[in-house]
């Protein structure tokens, strides 16, 4: 009787602990700072000084950080795919391009993340909004994220173009400049 | 207690064995995590130098970065030959280039006494002066990597040497 009693209070013990760790750590996930998780990866990946530029959530367990790193001239535009697992927020995979704003209204690449297709690139301050336009006469308005420079971006949904004429409007709506941008779609993936 | 001496010892060998796996474990954790924060801090460095894209699909062990030249890469590569044809003595090693091994690469650049005679070659080539200026292998380095004449006339050795054209003509 005495042993049955023990076995039983140990099994409940156990039980109890197992629940209440398993809250705890729920708890944990959902209260997770995703900006530590980025500091974080950020350390790992050996990319200090940097600046984030937008965070985007595609889906609800998927994250991608837009930030461009390296001092002074912050000239590696990165893109870090996070995906929330139940260890909280994991590291993906990340793609960094080497992109000068020298002598250029605008710059922009093609990358595959994930199940992602971005494209992105550094701007200048006073352009306000991006109009892209395909030669398929498919057009878009890319998001433009503020931090050392500025960073167009725009996460695609539907076929990659490999050529689109981007006009660049400042604030009061006035065409800055308008350039033909050629992407390779083979060269990162 | 009535236990026997025999599982006291059975019990305290099991104990131990158990402490030692779990050290052991971690022990191992620990130095493959050092290594590969190591190998991805070098991988970045390499990156920011040589100007590269970088993809990085892993920063677990083991560790899986891709690295491809860019535009300024090709750039940087283009001042670096310039100079290596002229002074020899600065390798430029076109196999590991083509084989995009850029951490064999940047061996080329470990031995500064060596940089330090190739920049002092080419001011002398140059009949330029360096005095005052603090021209050392940072001055030459600067110039391939970054194209920076700040600090020092290296411009002004370049297109003495005619590595780079004369400002008029650009």
């Amino acid at each position: 009787m005495k042993k049955r009693i023990i076995v039983s209070t140990v099994i409940v013990v156990f039980a109890l602990l197992t629940i209440v760790s398993y809250f705890m750590f729920q708890w944990l996930n959902d209260n997770q700072d995703i900006e530590d998780v980025i500091k974080q990866e950020f350390r790992s990946l050996g990319q200090y000084v940097e600046n984030v530029y937008a965070i985007e959530y595609p889906d609800d367990d998927r994250a991608l950080i837009f930030y461009s790193w390296s001092h002074p001239d912050f000239s590696n535009f990165g893109v870090m795919e996070l995906e929330k697992t139940w260890r909280g927020w994991q590291f993906v995979e990340a793609i960094s391009n080497r992109m000068e704003r020298k002598n250029a209204w605008l710059k922009g690449v093609y990358a595959e993340i994930g199940d992602h297709a971005i494209l992105r690139g550094p701007t200048w301050a006073n352009v306000d909004k991006i109009e892209i336009i395909t030669d398929d006469g498919r057009e878009y308005i890319p998001d433009i994220g503020k931090s050392e420079w500025h960073m167009w971006y725009l996460i695609l949904e539907d076929e990659p173009f490999e050529e689109a004429t981007f006009i660049l409007y400042d604030s009061d709506g006035e065409v800055l400049w308008e350039e033909v941008l050629q992407f390779d779609l083979n060269l990162l993936e | 207690m009535n236990l026997s001496l025999k599982y006291r010892v059975l019990m305290i060998v099991v104990f131990a064995i158990f402490i030692g796996v779990f050290l052991y474990y971690y022990g191992t954790k620990a130095r493959q995590e050092q290594a590969v924060a190591e190998e991805l801090r070098e991988y970045s460095y390499i990156a920011r130098e040589y100007a590269l894209d970088a993809i990085y699909k892993s920063t677990e062990f083991p560790v899986e970065v891709e690295l491809y030249p860019s535009a300024h890469t090709e750039a940087i590569l283009e001042r670096w030959k310039a100079i290596s044809d002229r002074y020899p003595e600065l390798d430029y090693p076109e196999a590991a280039i083509e084989a995009r091994d850029w951490i064999e690469v940047h061996k080329s650049f470990e031995d500064t006494d060596l940089l330090n005679g190739v920049i002092r070659k080419m001011y002398k080539d140059a009949t330029v002066t360096s005095e005052g200026l603090g021209v050392s292998y940072i001055t030459l380095l600067d110039y391939i990597f970054y194209q920076k004449y700040e600090a020092s006339n290296i411009e002004d050795v370049v297109i003495d040497l005619g590595i780079e054209p004369s400002r008029e003509e650009e």
